[in-house]
C-alpha cells in the first residue's frame, strides 16, 4: 500500500499550481459570456481542457488520479468554481465518451475539444429524468444516414456557450435502460435549439441551459459506440465524473482551509487570537478531519479506474464524502469569518453556494447511498 | 464455471437483490428483465459490480446490450463465454 504521489504526480501538481495561479489569481467569477470564453482559453492554454484526452488528439493523456489531481490544482487556485466545474464536466462527462467511444468521424472533434476551441455540454438530464438514466423521453429515429433527434433537455451545463453536446436519446423503447443510444451533436445542427441562461444560487461562471431538439437530424457517425449502448456509456462517464471532477473541490477545500486558518490566527478578540479559543480549533480540526477522509476516498477511486475497476461502491463513496465535506467544511468557514464572510464579495458566501449543489450533480447523494447500502447487500 | 452454475448465482442475485427474494416466484430464465424495468441504471450497475466480484468477470462495455442483457438466460451465456476466454497475456 503506497499513500504518497510519485515525483512525477508532484511535479504536475505543483506545476498546474502554479500555472493556474498566474492565471486566476486575481480572476473573479463572471457569467458574463464572452469572459466565460476568454478564461476557457485560458483554462485551455495550460491543457486543462484536455487533460485525459490521448494525446494524438491535443490531450495529455493522463490517467484518472493524475487527471483528478490536475483539477484539484485548477480547485485549489481558481476561486471561479463555475468555470473549473465547466471545464471539468465538458472533459469527463464530453471529450471523453467521445475519445473512448466515437467514430473516426465523431474523434476529428476531440482536437477542438482538446484546445478549447469546442466547449462541451453534457445533455443528459430532462425534466422527468434525472438519477434514472431510463426514464428520458428524447428520441432517436432512424432517417437515411443519421437519426432524428426529438426532445429537451432541462439542464445542460455550459450550454449558452457550447459548441458541441453529447446527449443521450432513445432508440429502442422495449429496451429500457439498454434501449438508449449517445449522440455527439454539433450546435450548427439545424433543430438545436439553446434557451436562454438559467439563473442559478452558485456556480455562476458555469452557463447552464435548457437544450430543445427539432427534428435534428444527426449523422450516423456521430452516434457513440453501439446503439443502445448509451446508458452503459453515461454510466462509464460518471464514473469519470464524480472521480476527477470531485478533486477539483478537494482544492477547494484546501484553499478555504488556508484561509481560514489565517483568519483564526489574525483575528483576536478577548485580549488573545481566536485560534485559541478551542471551540474554534476544533472546527479547524474538523475540516481536516473530513478533508482528507474525503481525499483517500477519492484518490482510491480513481486508482481502481486506472486499475480498470470501476468499482461503483468506491466512486459512490468518494463523491459523497467530497460532496458532504465541502458542504459542511463551507459552513464551518461561514461561522469562523461571521459577519466577513456573510458578505458577498469575500469569497467565502461564494464557496458556500458552489458546494451545495455537489449533493445533487452527477448523481445525488440518496442515489450514492443507495449504491452502497446495496451493495452491502440491502 | 458452467452454464449450470453460473444461471443460478445470477437468478439468486437478481430475485435478492432486485426482487425482494421474488416471494411469488414468478422470476424464471426468460422473465423480460429490461422491458419490466426490473434492470434499470442503478441495477445494471449493482449486477456488474456483482459479476466483477463475484463471479470474476469483467463484462466488457460492447457488451453491455440490450440482446445480452434481456433476460437471465442471455446474461448467462454471456457470463459463461466470458469466463472461458483467456485472460489477457496468459
Amino acid at each position: 500500500m503506497e499513500f504518497d504521489w510519485s515525483s512525477n504526480q508532484r511535479e504536475l501538481y505543483a506545476g498546474m499550481s502554479a500555472a493556474v495561479a498566474e492565471r486566476f489569481a486575481d480572476y473573479e467569477t463572471s457569467a458574463d459570456p464572452e469572459l466565460v470564453r476568454l478564461a476557457w482559453k485560458d483554462a485551455a492554454s495550460i491543457g486543462l481542457t484536455g487533460l485525459c484526452l490521448p494525446a494524438e488528439h491535443g490531450g495529455a493523456g493522463l490517467g484518472a488520479l493524475d487527471t483528478a489531481l490536475g483539477l484539484e490544482a485548477f480547485g485549489h487556485s481558481c476561486s471561479d468554481m463555475g468555470l473549473v466545474f465547466g471545464v471539468a464536466a465538458h472533459l469527463l462527462s464530453c471529450a471523453v465518451p467521445v475519445g473512448e467511444f466515437g467514430t473516426d468521424e465523431a474523434r476529428e472533434l476531440l482536437a477542438g475539444m482538446a484546445a478549447g476551441d469546442l466547449i462541451a455540454g453534457n445533455a443528459m438530464t430532462e425534466d422527468e429524468a434525472g438519477s434514472d438514466v431510463g426514464r428520458i423521453r428524447t428520441t432517436a429515429t432512424p432517417s437515411g444516414e443519421g437519426y432524428l433527434l426529438n426532445g429537451e433537455k432541462s439542464f445542460v451545463s455550459n450550454a449558452p456557450i457550447a459548441d458541441v453536446f453529447v446527449t443521450y436519446a432513445v432508440t429502442d423503447p422495449t429496451a429500457g435502460f439498454l434501449g438508449i443510444s449517445a449522440f455527439v451533436v454539433p450546435r450548427e445542427l439545424a433543430g438545436v435549439v439553446v434557451g436562454p441562461p438559467l439563473p442559478k444560487m452558485g456556480l455562476n461562471g458555469c452557463l447552464a441551459a435548457r437544450v430543445r431538439f427539432e427534428d435534428c437530424l444527426v449523422p450516423a457517425g456521430y452516434r457513440l459506440g453501439a446503439e443502445g449502448s448509451g446508458g452503459a456509456i453515461f454510466q462509464h462517464s460518471m464514473g469519470w465524473e464524480r472521480g476527477c471532477l470531485f478533486a477539483a473541490y478537494l482544492g477547494l477545500m484546501e484553499r478555504q482551509l488556508t484561509e481560514c486558518v489565517d483568519r483564526v490566527v489574525g483575528r483576536r478578540q478577548f485580549g488573545r487570537k481566536i485560534s485559541g479559543f478551542q471551540a474554534v480549533s476544533h472546527r479547524i480540526a474538523r475540516m481536516r478531519q473530513r478533508l482528507e477522509g474525503a481525499r483517500l476516498l477519492l484518490y482510491r477511486a480513481c486508482w481502481l479506474l486506472d486499475q480498470g475497476q470501476p468499482d461503483v461502491t468506491a466512486i459512490a463513496l468518494a463523491k459523497t464524502a467530497v460532496s458532504e465535506a465541502a458542504i459542511a467544511n463551507s459552513l464551518d468557514a461561514m461561522q469562523l469569518f461571521g459577519s466577513a464572510g456573510y458578505l458577498a464579495g469575500t469569497g467565502i458566501e461564494e464557496q458556500l453556494r458552489d458546494c451545495l449543489p455537489t449533493t445533487i450533480f452527477s448523481g445525488t447523494t440518496e442515489i450514492q447511498l443507495e449504491l452502497i447500502a446495496r451493495g452491502e447487500g440491502l | 464455471m458452467p452454464l449450470e452454475e453460473v444461471t443460478p448465482r445470477i437468478r439468486t442475485f437478481i430475485s435478492e437483490s432486485f426482487l425482494d427474494g421474488d416471494p411469488g416466484g414468478e422470476l424464471t430464465e426468460s422473465t423480460p428483465l429490461l422491458e419490466w424495468e426490473v434492470l434499470n441504471s442503478m441495477n445494471s450497475a449493482l449486477l456488474l459490480n456483482f459479476l466483477r466480484e463475484e463471479l470474476r468477470v469483467d463484462v466488457p462495455l460492447s457488451s453491455i446490450t440490450a440482446a445480452n442483457f434481456r433476460d437471465i438466460a442471455a446474461i448467462s451465456k454471456l457470463v459463461s463465454s466470458l469466463m472461458t476466454v483467456p485472460a489477457e497475456g496468459v
